[in-house]
């Protein structure tokens, strides 16, 4: 994948370039707002990771630029600021994910990874399947190799999530964020939990295991057979 | 001088007085004036007449007689009688040539004043002009005028001093004020302004900002013992840290290394949850997602909790149970009223025991509503029940469990920010955490800040 850092902070922008660049990705480093958004705008990326503060223009502000000269390309935000305002601020801007600062790089290669395959928004499933694993967002109903399996809603919408994420990391914060709205860590292992179970509805008797367990990193649908 | 509050209002007053004297002043002067001209006239109308009876008792040599024996008369009025060809007859006006009815003529006297004179007909033809000198009359306005001068100095310097004295007492008071909020903002934060005892207006200032004062000291108080708390609370895990970074260097194998850094990592976790948990109090405390609030559906939000922590709870061998009244819903802040109950369950399932039932109630209260997490495990000591609101306390047998001590100073800061009272109670055995809303808005409008797929899950 192509990626486009910007960000003023030159250990923290090496450091972020180095370890994307051992994963297979490119990437372009902008040390500042102006070359960020030139880049931006001159050249095709995948995933565009944005610093939130940067010295010349402000991070929220080159995002609207981008936005308003049409470019679609998904932006992960990055910010020293975690407060409930910022994030809302920062999605309403055009951003498409928040990572608050100081961050765990298997959090930022799963985001970004979520990111670069994000299907167009107005693509709109109503069913999806992975493997021999269907689900109908419209009747609400999971089969496994045809045959029904019965979710609790939250595990419903767990199940969708990873889906939709087929074949790549998704992390406890994300599912956090995502599937239960919670902008905050509880301290009791409910997406475990919840995962576990979900696994056991899925996964019991079927020769393939299809959720994941990544460690260090988070959760993963295996895609293929 | 001017800088004085109350001087400035003790010159306006007597400035308001002495403009009261002299339209005062004017009006007497200018009834005064229309008096005196209706008296002179009368005078001299009255004069005419008993002249011109004279004439008809006496005739003409009466009235001749008449005439000059008055102006022989000191202070008398002028008088003249002309014949009726023009012909003087006798007395001072007896040369002029006034004509019949009211008129001014120059005094013959020769002083360059005026006589204000009345002329009529005698039955004979002859002409009678009697008149006055209208100087008197200036004399007597000048002394009206110069009394009046006399009060409006007196208006002045006794408002003046009057005031100056009044204010003396007020600005006595204000500038102990002043200089009780000098050393103040000097850094003197035991001063307080000084209160007299008497509850009059400047007693109440004093008392308010003196209760403001109290306010800040407290809040600074805690700021500083936060500070400190922050400070010390931090000292534990970084000296874990140091520790964990000092076994991965002295480590022989990288095995025992990638478990050391591993730790280290975890400890570093741990200081940063600490940090994003004050931020966040700190956050909620600043007010400001007031402006955010919606309606907040209560039930909605205790059954995801209560479905989302039940299979946690059910795999420690715990339970957790809902018990639930419908149409809860309070004007709120959705996210903030999840993580406040979250952190209210987890408090009971971490602290209440391996086989704890945790139950959450969210239940009508008059106008209001309430969210109670109830335990039954140890409890919290009547004594310590307020402070385990505050930031970083811990009771003694807790010390051991994780925890940041931060949890249920969030659970305050959330409820207060919604204007809802915390109360922890003896549940007999176990705690009963209570969370009162005073009021619930329309049901109709609230929908709740969790997954749309999610309320009425069903519990496990």
């Amino acid at each position: 994948m192509k990626l486009l850092i910007v960000e003023d902070d030159k250990e923290g922008a090496a450091y972020l370039r180095k370890a994307l660049s051992e994963a297979g990705h490119t990437v372009d480093h902008a040390p500042d707002g102006r070359t960020g958004l030139l880049l931006a705008a001159g050249e095709s990326y995948d995933v565009i990771v944005l610093d939130r503060m940067l010295p010349q223009m402000d991070g929220l502000a080159i995002l609207r630029t981008i936005r308003a000269s049409g470019v679609k390309t998904p932006v992960l935000l990055l910010t020293a600021l975690g407060g409930i305002d910022d994030r809302v601020e920062g999605l309403e801007a055009g951003g498409d994910d928040y990572l608050v600062k100081p961050f765990a790089i298997a959090e930022l290669m799963a985001r970004v990874n979520a990111l670069a395959r994000r299907p167009p928004p107005q693509e709109v499933q109503t069913t999806l399947q992975v493997a021999d694993l269907k689900l109908d967002r419209l009747q609400r109903t999971v089969t496994r190799g045809g045959a029904r399996i019965e979710l609790q809603p939250r595990e419903f919408q767990l199940l969708e999530y990873l889906m939709r994420h087929a074949g790549r990391v998704v992390t406890r914060t994300m599912l956090l964020e995502s599937v239960w709205d919670y902008h905050f860590d509880p301290k009791t292992n409910i997406v475990e939990t919840h995962v576990s179970r979900l696994r056991s509805k899925v996964d019991r008797g079927h020769a393939v295991e299809l959720i994941q367990t990544v460690r260090g990193a988070g959760y993963r649908l295996r895609e293929g057979p | 001088m001017f800088r004085s509050a109350s001087l400035r209002l003790a010159a306006i007053y007597t400035a308001a007085f002495a403009l009261a004297v002299v339209v005062m002043g004017a009006v007497t002067l200018v009834t005064t004036r229309a008096t005196l001209k209706q008296q002179f006239d009368d005078r001299i109308n009255a004069e005419a007449s008993a002249l011109a009876q004279e004439f008809r008792t006496e005739g003409l040599t009466g009235v001749l007689q008449a005439v000059r024996e008055r102006e022989r008369t000191p202070g008398a009025l002028d008088y003249g009688l002309v014949d009726a060809k023009g012909a003087p007859l006798a007395g001072e006006l007896a040369g002029s040539k006034s004509p019949l009815g009211w008129s001014n003529l120059a005094s013959p006297e020769q002083n360059g004043h005026t006589i204000r004179v009345l002329t009529t007909q005698l039955p004979d033809g002859d002409r009678l002009v009697v008149g006055d000198d209208d100087a008197r009359d200036d004399a007597l306005e000048r002394s009206v005028l110069a009394g009046f001068a006399w009060a409006f100095a007196g208006v002045v310097v006794l408002g003046l001093l009057g005031g100056y004295a009044l204010s003396y007492d007020v600005r006595r008071r204000l500038d102990a004020m002043t200089g009780a909020a000098d050393a103040i903002s000097l850094g003197d934060f035991t001063r307080r302004i000084p209160v007299r005892g008497s509850d009059d207006d400047l007693d109440r200032l004093a008392l308010t900002f003196n209760r403001m004062l109290d306010r800040i000291t407290t809040l600074m108080d805690s700021l500083r013992q936060v500070s400190s708390d922050v400070a010390h609370d931090l000292r534990t895990p970084l000296t874990r840290l140091r520790q964990r970074l000092e076994a991965s260097q002295a480590s022989e194998t990288s095995a025992e290394r990638t478990a050391a850094i591993t730790a280290a990592l975890g400890e570093v976790d741990a200081i940063l949850e600490t940090f994003a948990a004050l931020l966040r109090i700190a956050q909620i405390e600043s007010g400001a997602r007031r402006a955010a609030f919606r309606p907040v559906d209560l039930t909605a939000l205790a059954r995801s909790v209560a479905a989302d922590f039940a299979p946690s709870a059910e795999d420690a061998g715990q339970t957790l149970r809902l018990d639930a009244d419908d149409d809860l819903v309070v004007e709120g802040d959705g996210e903030l009223l999840t993580q406040m109950l979250v952190n209210l369950v987890e408090n009971a399932l971490r602290h209440a025991g391996p086989s704890a039932a945790v139950r959450i109630i969210a239940a009508r209260r008059g106008a209001g509503a309430a969210l109670t997490v109830a335990d039954d495990g140890p409890g919290v000591p009547e004594v310590e029940r307020e402070r385990v609101f505050d930031r970083f306390y811990r009771l003694e047998r807790s010390r051991s469990t994780p925890g940041s001590g931060l949890g249920l100073a969030l659970v305050a800061a959330v409820a207060r920010l919604h204007g809802a009272v915390v109360t922890l109670r003896d549940a007999r055995p176990g705690l009963e955490a209570e969370v009162r809303f005073e009021r619930r808005v329309s049901a109709t409008l609230g929908f709740p800040n969790v997954p749309e797929s999610s309320p009425s899950a069903a519990m496990t």
